[in-house]
């Protein structure tokens, strides 16, 4: 089994700002949560699974806990590390700052996390709002091999299909690395709103559209400004922003693409195939459907399912997928697509695992 | 055996760039081509969602690498619903492989449009 969503928190802090340059430090130090922008949106009780003994420390915040919680119990091969806020960086108004805390965080998981549990694997924190840094980024941290995609966030100024954002795309292209784009951080720092019809109001509303939302924005925009025709070994996986809606989208998204070719005259081929050669989803959080899962697996099968998804766990968060309850729902004949082979040839040579 | 209809007025189609007639039961239309000088006979119903697609545009369809945009060679008639093209010479959708719409043989003679049927 491939988890490629686990969340690894920050425990102590001065870990982590141990890795800051120290001409930056005290900065860091001083600011609310490292400088991170903060959330409009806080879920009513807990962001975490509250079941976790933590002793005072977040649910995750070492490698032992993740051992205990979830590599065990779920006998996972491979889990992949995705920056927890951190991922946030990208909405920091300095680029400065946010390119010397992605620094310091990818310099912590290698020593603090990678060294330790040879099954855990890295995802390359970087500055969005100055692509040609976060490349610069990419292609010293992407030396090691045990970081094996490209993090990016959900929220953003723009739908990373920009131009502007092609460095990013470029470097891991370059470094045979997937772009991950994690839902969160919609409406905060300097992203656009969530939702697309202004700042909404509770976290429910955040959580159910702002993840959704920008994910469908970030997969519209790479298709129709040609990201893949540009960059034909490029693949993306897209994080926690659900996957019900993904046959509608496409549909939606093929009969524009004929009708309004003009706008967009390069793409050649339908947006659909693009996205099912180039395109990965990761399964949490699975909608729950009311006891209608085999139209939920009908529509996706339309979409490319089940070559196109990968099995992501979110732990320690209050909405995990736990792997095997999951491993339960899904058809059978789904089962070894999604918990292993296909994060595996996502990941390819770099996750240097070799099944017999 | 040729079957040549007359569709309408060659100044009418210069003037309009189409010209539309119903023969036989079908709403046949011809188009002109003004880049080229080009007339294309075609069924005036697109088959995708029934639009009179011999008002459509004659024009040479767009192409281009990502962020750039560029004049193709071939010549599309593009349907003024929901712009879908076609190439007015074979009737091949060039968005959706599966569709073609009827084309027919058309020429100028004394001043008239005619389609061979």
């Amino acid at each position: 089994m491939i988890d490629c969503d686990i969340h690894p928190q920050i425990g102590d802090p001065e870990e982590l700002l141990a890795h800051v340059e120290e001409a930056q430090r005290d900065w860091f130090r001083g600011q609310p949560y490292f400088g991170l922008p903060g959330y409009s949106w806080s879920h009513p009780s807990s962001w975490y699974r509250q079941d976790l003994s933590t002793d005072g420390r977040p649910p995750g915040s070492d490698v032992e806990a993740v051992q205990r919680d979830l590599l065990e119990p779920s006998g996972t091969e491979v889990g992949v590390l995705n920056a927890d806020d951190a991922v946030l960086v990208s909405l920091m108004p300095s680029p400065y700052r946010a390119a010397a805390l992605a620094r310091a965080h990818n310099d912590w998981i290698r020593e603090a996390w990678l060294e330790r549990d040879d099954r855990l694997r890295g995802a390359i924190l970087c500055p969005a709002q100055d692509p040609e840094e976060a490349a610069r980024e990419i292609r010293r941290v992407g030396e090691d091999p045990r970081f094996v995609q490209v993090l990016l966030c959900g929220g953003a100024e723009r739908p990373y299909g920009e131009p502007r954002y092609l460095p990013i795309f470029e470097a891991a292209t370059e470094l045979g690395l997937p772009v991950a784009i994690h839902s969160g951080g919609e409406g905060m720092g300097i992203a656009a709103p969530p939702g697309g019809a202004g700042p909404v109001t509770f976290y429910i509303e955040w959580h159910t559209l702002g993840s959704a939302c920008s994910i469908m924005a970030h997969l519209v925009s790479l298709l129709v400004h040609g990201t893949f025709e540009r960059l034909p070994g490029l693949k993306v996986l897209l994080i926690e922003g659900g996957i019900a809606w993904l046959p509608g989208i496409l549909w939606r998204l093929d009969t524009n693409w004929r009708a309004l070719r003009t706008d967009t005259p390069w793409l050649e081929r339908k947006p659909s195939e693009v996205a099912r050669e180039h395109v990965r989803f990761s399964t949490q959080p699975l909608e729950h459907t009311d006891g209608h899962d085999e139209l939920l697996w009908e529509m996706l099968e339309a979409a490319g399912a089940p070559e196109v998804l990968c099995f992501a766990s979110d732990y320690p968060h209050w909405d995990f997928d736990d792997p095997a309850f999951m491993l339960k729902r899904l058809p059978e004949s789904w089962r070894e697509r999604v918990l292993h082979e296909n994060a595996a040839a996502l990941y390819g040579e770099r996750l240097g695992l070799v099944r017999a | 055996m040729s079957e040549w209809h007359d569709v309408g007025s060659l100044a009418d189609l210069r003037r309009d760039g189409r010209v539309l007639a119903r023969i036989e039961g079908r709403e046949v239309g011809v188009v002109f081509d003004q880049a080229s000088g080009s007339l294309y006979g075609l069924r005036n119903r697109c088959p995708h969602h029934g639009g009179p697609l011999c008002l459509g545009t004659v024009r040479p369809r767009l192409t281009g690498q990502p962020g750039s945009y560029a004049l193709a060679e071939a010549t599309v008639i593009r349907c003024p619903w929901h712009g879908w093209e076609f190439n007015p010479s074979t009737g091949a959708c060039l968005d959706e492989p599966a569709l073609r719409v009827a084309v027919y043989p058309a020429k100028a003679l004394e001043g008239r449009v005619l389609v061979d049927l």
